[in-house]
């Protein structure tokens, strides 16, 4: 498999660096186009549309952040909890502007599943449709997101 | 048929070495900008710098260091300075970075601004006194399970001048290939002490720096820092004030507190800390004592998630909340906010509703 010298620039930016200690793309080797169109193919698969995940995403981000650390219900059987952290982080595919940083952890209480939100991971997905790679912590599986966040 | 070969090889390396030859001498020639001068200030500073690299490299040569966390890479946009003449055109690496606003006002990235004429700029006046120091962790005292108090003796310069409620860059090295990196941290101690500092660090997962200060910094290990930064610090009025903070926001404000104290300010000051459950709370009995101690000043540990019947008897409830019934009418008072910015929103829309001016709260983001 050939490497364009732009997916090659993209991935070194999506890996580890001063911002973040594992990067982006976890273990994935697929291409960031493919980590992409497979999870819109998936979103497709289960009728939502990116927008719908999208915001009930940022919904429970929200709730998380505005909750300042305590946990807050999400839905019946679903906590977030708000995790501080100081200082911005830039997007990885250097196309402006710096997030905060901290994150919200979601817990689906039965089943024991976490999703990792920050408000540069949600803003991956909504400019490029980017869930981040398999292996990083910070992946949104998008049909285990919506099963936890009672979209589906 | 090896000759052919040997004389294409031969052919093809005295081409590379014409061909790097050129590119020297071009950037000796073409490329030398030769001196040029920055204008820091409208004539309160002047440097004579080599032209040709970036302008926020050649302030740290000349000692005068901008605040930075990705090495000068364009991505954190921490080094925005006013360029008022001689910065060029924008490039690409900037463009996302600047908004309108900065581009009316001649803001740029000042890694991504190259020297190559003479320079007009404005630097804040506080980032004059900015210096890299050597120092030693003299000590790690855990504070909560995820902050750890961190003693810093400063070994090169060996004092700091600070005031209250400014912060430094830490400066973590390579560790289990993870790159070197700087973050901030406020200063917890007091600056009359200024051979040592104080920080609080929280443990955030994955996080590059304070991994290192948890897991691998050792007491009697060398580190990096540069500092003071920031212009969070006590007015000079006589408003009572609101003391807001949560997690390791406590460090300006503890440092405030102790300063105030010793200099002997007696500003009725009421100081609202949050914090999830009783193992998120540290420095209460410090903070207590001051309270019997100093008639000025009151403090309000407030929890938004204790179980009910822990024996804990003080305020519930969000920060924010407790805020609101304690001091309804806040509009006589100045607020000083340190925490997250979640926090800080919820706090300044309190703050704003009691009737304070905007223009009376003064915070430290953790952003």
């Amino acid at each position: 498999m050939k490497q364009s010298p732009s997916e090659k620039s993209l991935r070194r930016n999506l890996g580890p660096s001063k911002f973040s200690a594992e990067g982006f793309l976890g273990a994935d080797p697929r291409p960031v186009d493919e980590i992409v169109a497979d999870d819109l193919r998936t979103l497709e698969r289960s009728g939502l549309s990116l927008q719908d995940l999208l915001r009930a995403l940022r919904r429970a981000y929200r709730a998380a952040r505005d909750a300042l650390g305590a946990p807050v219900e999400i839905r019946p059987g679903v906590v977030a909890v708000f995790y501080e952290s100081r200082g911005r982080i830039p997007s990885p595919f250097r196309d402006g502007g710096t997030f905060e940083k901290g994150e919200a952890v979601v817990t689906d209480l039965g089943s024991g599943r976490k999703l990792v939100l920050t408000e540069v991971g949600l803003a991956l997905i909504e400019r490029h449709g980017f869930f981040q790679g398999r292996g990083s912590r910070y992946r949104i599986e998008p049909a285990e997101a919506a099963e936890i966040l009672g979209l589906k | 048929m090896i000759a052919s070969i040997l004389l294409s090889v031969g052919f093809l390396s005295a081409c590379g070495v014409v061909l790097a030859f050129l590119i020297v001498l071009a950037e000796r020639k073409i490329l030398n900008y030769g001196p040029c001068t920055i204008d820091i200030n409208d004539g309160e500073r002047r440097l004579t710098v080599q032209g040709g690299s970036s302008l926020l490299s050649n302030l740290a040569e000349q000692q005068i260091f901008i605040p930075s966390a990705c090495g000068g890479r364009g991505s954190c946009a921490y080094c925005k300075l006013r360029i008022l003449d001689g910065a060029g055109a924008i490039g690409p690496v900037e463009q996302p970075h600047l908004t309108p606003e900065d581009r009316k006002e001649g803001r740029r990235l000042s890694c991504q601004v190259k020297v190559r004429s003479d320079l007009k700029i404005e630097i804040p006046k506080h980032l004059f006194s900015v210096k890299r120091y050597l120092g030693r962790a003299a000590r790690k005292r855990p504070l909560t399970y995820d902050i750890v108090e961190l003693t810093i003796d400063l070994v090169e310069p060996r004092e700091m001048e600070f005031v209250a409620g400014q912060y430094v860059q830490l400066e973590s090295p390579e560790y289990k290939g993870r790159e070197s990196v700087m973050r901030a941290y406020s200063i917890s101690s007091v600056p009359s002490a200024r051979n040592r500092i104080q920080l609080m660090v929280r443990l955030v997962p994955n996080g590059i720096c304070t991994t290192w200060v948890f897991e691998h910094l050792k007491e009697g290990q060398s580190l990096h820092l540069s500092g003071p930064y920031g212009e969070f610090h006590l007015s000079d009025t006589d408003a009572p004030i609101l003391f807001i903070a949560g997690g390791s926001g406590m460090a300006p404000i503890w440092s405030m507190l102790q300063d105030m104290e010793e200099k002997g300010i007696r500003r009725k000051a009421t100081y609202f800390f949050g914090a999830v459950t009783q193992k998120d709370l540290f420095l209460v009995d410090e903070l207590k004592a001051m309270e019997q101690r100093l008639d000025w000043f009151t403090f309000v540990p407030a929890l938004s998630n204790e179980p009910p019947g822990s024996g804990w008897s003080g305020e519930r409830g969000l920060i924010t909340e407790v805020l609101a019934r304690h001091v309804p009418d806040t509009s006589a008072h100045e607020a000083y906010l340190c925490g997250s910015p979640g926090m800080i929103d919820a706090a300044i829309a309190v703050l704003k509703k009691g009737g304070m001016p905007e223009s009376r709260i003064f915070y430290d983001k953790f952003a």
